[in-house]
């Protein structure tokens, strides 16, 4: 199971000394305000951007020491929803997630070096590595049930599907950890709790999962621990209950939010203070 | 805001192989024309005879017109066409913009103002290679000034790129305007003659050196093809899934700029191509890259030879600048076919 490790990170003026440690087997909620520096640690944690003090490491490997394709054969990245206004077909946008495992030009050079041209012809028959590839990229489209918007282009994909196919896209890079920023931004109330329960489901399959999410209620009950960044820094960490304290609240957020457990169903709530009286 | 023709959803199979035939096909009918339409008309069927009778030395009009003028103007124009509309779609895809041509990295005007500067110095009449050798290094001196400008940190920024190119490419500009406006009269009518574009002495040797780079750019595209799809959704996209994106940016961006650089210096300025192709292939034939880049190629040479046929045949004897033939015939229809289909061409199907 993967371990993604922060050791006294910073990052110029936005993050000062993070240390944090997530392991497989959870979904991570990266909950703070706006301006926290949640997608700036995404960023840092994928390997994009390097801290300028600590280390990030996966597996006890430096994240950013690791080249482009290396790291996206261990660790996926997914933006927040930006794009999308483009001609390319569920499936073909599912095939890109398999961009660091084709044998690259580089690659069959090496290939061609150390073990002489046969074996270089070999890695690119349909039987061989693209072909496995392929099924792959069929299997994440069915697990999303996307088969019959397979070739229908993202441009047509309401909000909600094209999150369905991006989850699709992480699912066919194969990665044991998976770094979504904001994923269900955005979103109807449908499609929120459709996403969190797959990625949650994903999660108990053993990933490592770290999505950054503003909505508390949602994180609460399907996160396994939450990360709560404020002041530049891990303001608190832990199980939800833990993190979900009403004086942290206050103190992270600048609104008095309550929380309880549910009088019917036992789970933790989050409400957000009534409308001022004028 | 965009209506859709189809309201319905549909996926629908894109044959990207029979496209490529099609135009494969187009641009052998089009060669056919160039070489055997002109002022001397040679007949079809003679082509070939004509042509092998200057190979072995046979001095009549008819081989030499055939050997020495047809045949490398029809080279030049498939290479330039190629390469400009080539690299047109490698550009739509590094900017993420459906407005980027070979112009805006700023290299054709600055290779435009190298050619100026050659001739204003009367470097003209001192070798034949001197105003397409000061037009390369202009180009590639504009192109380094704007990839300077546009990387930040060891990080090349797009929009910075494409805001650097445009602005360096009208101090370019501005720079011919002045010069013009300072030389005599017999000096300016080559330079005009210059900036006008156009195949007129095309020879063996400028094709040569067209084929080589435009040859090694394609191959270059090519191995990129894939990283292209993932960077046109978007650049954190292609970090997400392992595009070593600043190396890949770097390796597109110059060769771009030596392509450009060599088709500018050898044909001067054809306008529009390699906006227009890349648009229409991508309606016709789908996004991937690996079909667009070599589809945009072809299109881009029947462009260009159609153009030039059209340019030399439809006032004869005047014989029309080919800028303004693919202008004029490419935009009407780029404008129907973008009305259409209604859409943008960068988000249809």
């Amino acid at each position: 199971m993967p371990e993604l490790r922060m050791e006294g990170v910073s990052f110029h003026n936005v993050l000062r000394d993070i240390t944090v440690a997530w392991s497989g087997g959870s979904l991570i909620g990266l909950i703070g305000p706006n301006g926290a520096g949640k997608s700036t640690l995404m960023r840092l944690a994928a390997g994009i951007w390097v801290p300028t003090g600590g280390r990030v490491t996966l597996d006890s490997r430096d994240v950013h020491r690791l080249n482009p394709l290396q790291r996206a054969r261990h660790l996926t990245y997914l933006p927040q929803q930006t794009f999308h206004d483009v001609a390319y077909t569920v499936r073909e946008f599912v095939a890109m997630g398999r961009f660091a495992h084709r044998k690259h030009w580089q690659e069959r050079v090496h290939a061609l070096r150390a073990a002489g041209r046969r074996a270089a012809v070999q890695g690119r028959g349909p039987g061989g590595a693209s072909g496995t590839s392929r099924q792959l990229v069929e299997d994440a489209i069915a697990a999303m049930e996307l088969a019959p918007l397979a070739d229908v282009p993202l441009a047509q994909l309401s909000g909600g599907e094209r999150q369905r196919a991006a989850i699709a896209r992480c699912l066919a890079q194969g990665c044991d950890t998976w770094l979504l920023d904001e994923p269900i931004s955005n979103l109807d109330p449908y499609y929120q709790w459709d996403i969190l329960r797959r990625l949650r489901a994903m999660a108990e399959d053993g990933r490592l999962i770290v999505i950054a999410i503003h909505h508390l209620e949602l994180a609460a009950q399907f996160c396994t621990e939450l990360t709560l960044l404020h002041h530049r820094t891990v303001f608190a960490h832990g199980s939800p209950e833990e993190v979900l304290r009403e004086d942290v609240l206050a103190a992270a957020f600048r609104l008095p939010i309550r929380t309880f457990r549910d009088p019917h169903t036992g789970v933790l709530r989050v409400s957000l203070p009534p409308r001022p009286a004028r | 805001m965009l209506r859709r023709r189809n309201p319905v959803r549909t996926g629908h199979r894109r044959r990207p192989a029979a496209g490529l035939a099609m135009l494969a096909l187009a641009l052998v009918v089009a060669a056919v024309l160039e070489v055997s339409l002109g002022p001397v008309t040679i007949p079809f069927m003679q082509v070939l005879p004509k042509t092998v009778a200057y190979l072995r030395g046979d001095h009549s009009t008819a081989a030499v017109v055939m050997g020495a003028i047809r045949w490398p103007r029809l080279c030049v124009a498939v290479l330039v066409g190629a390469g400009l509309a080539a690299t047109g779609a490698v550009l739509q895809a590094v900017f993420r913009n459906a407005m980027a041509d070979p112009g805006v990295i700023g290299v054709s005007a600055g290779g435009s103002l190298g050619a100026v500067l050659v001739i204003t110095a009367g470097g003209a009449s001192v070798h034949a290679w001197a105003v397409p050798g000061g037009a390369f290094a202009a180009a590639l001196t504009a192109m380094a000034v704007v990839y300077r400008l546009g990387t930040i940190g060891g990080r090349t920024a797009v929009h910075t790129l494409l805001l650097a190119g445009v602005a360096v490419g009208s101090l370019c500009s501005a720079l011919v305007t002045l010069v013009l406006s300072l030389t005599p009269l017999e000096t300016m009518q080559q330079i005009l003659f210059w900036l006008m574009g156009g195949l007129d002495g095309s020879t063996w040797m400028s094709a040569a050196w067209l084929a080589v780079s435009v040859a090694a750019g394609m191959a270059i595209y090519m191995a990129h093809a894939d990283a292209l799809d993932v960077m046109s959704i978007g650049e954190e996209q292609a970090e997400g899934v392992g595009v070593p994106l600043q190396r890949v940016k770097r390796v597109l961006f110059v060769t771009a700029a030596v392509v450009v650089g060599v088709c500018v210096s050898i044909s001067g300025v054809i306008s529009f191509v390699g906006l227009i192709v890349p648009h229409l292939v991508r309606l016709w034939l789908g996004p991937r890259h690996r079909s667009l880049v070599p589809a945009s190629a072809l299109g881009g040479a029947v462009l260009v030879v159609a153009a030039d046929i059209v340019a030399r045949m439809a006032l004869r004897p005047v014989e029309l600048n080919i800028g303004v033939v693919t202008s004029c015939l490419g935009a009407p229809f780029f404008l129907y076919l973008l009305r259409r289909h209604a859409v943008s061409p960068w988000r249809s199907a």
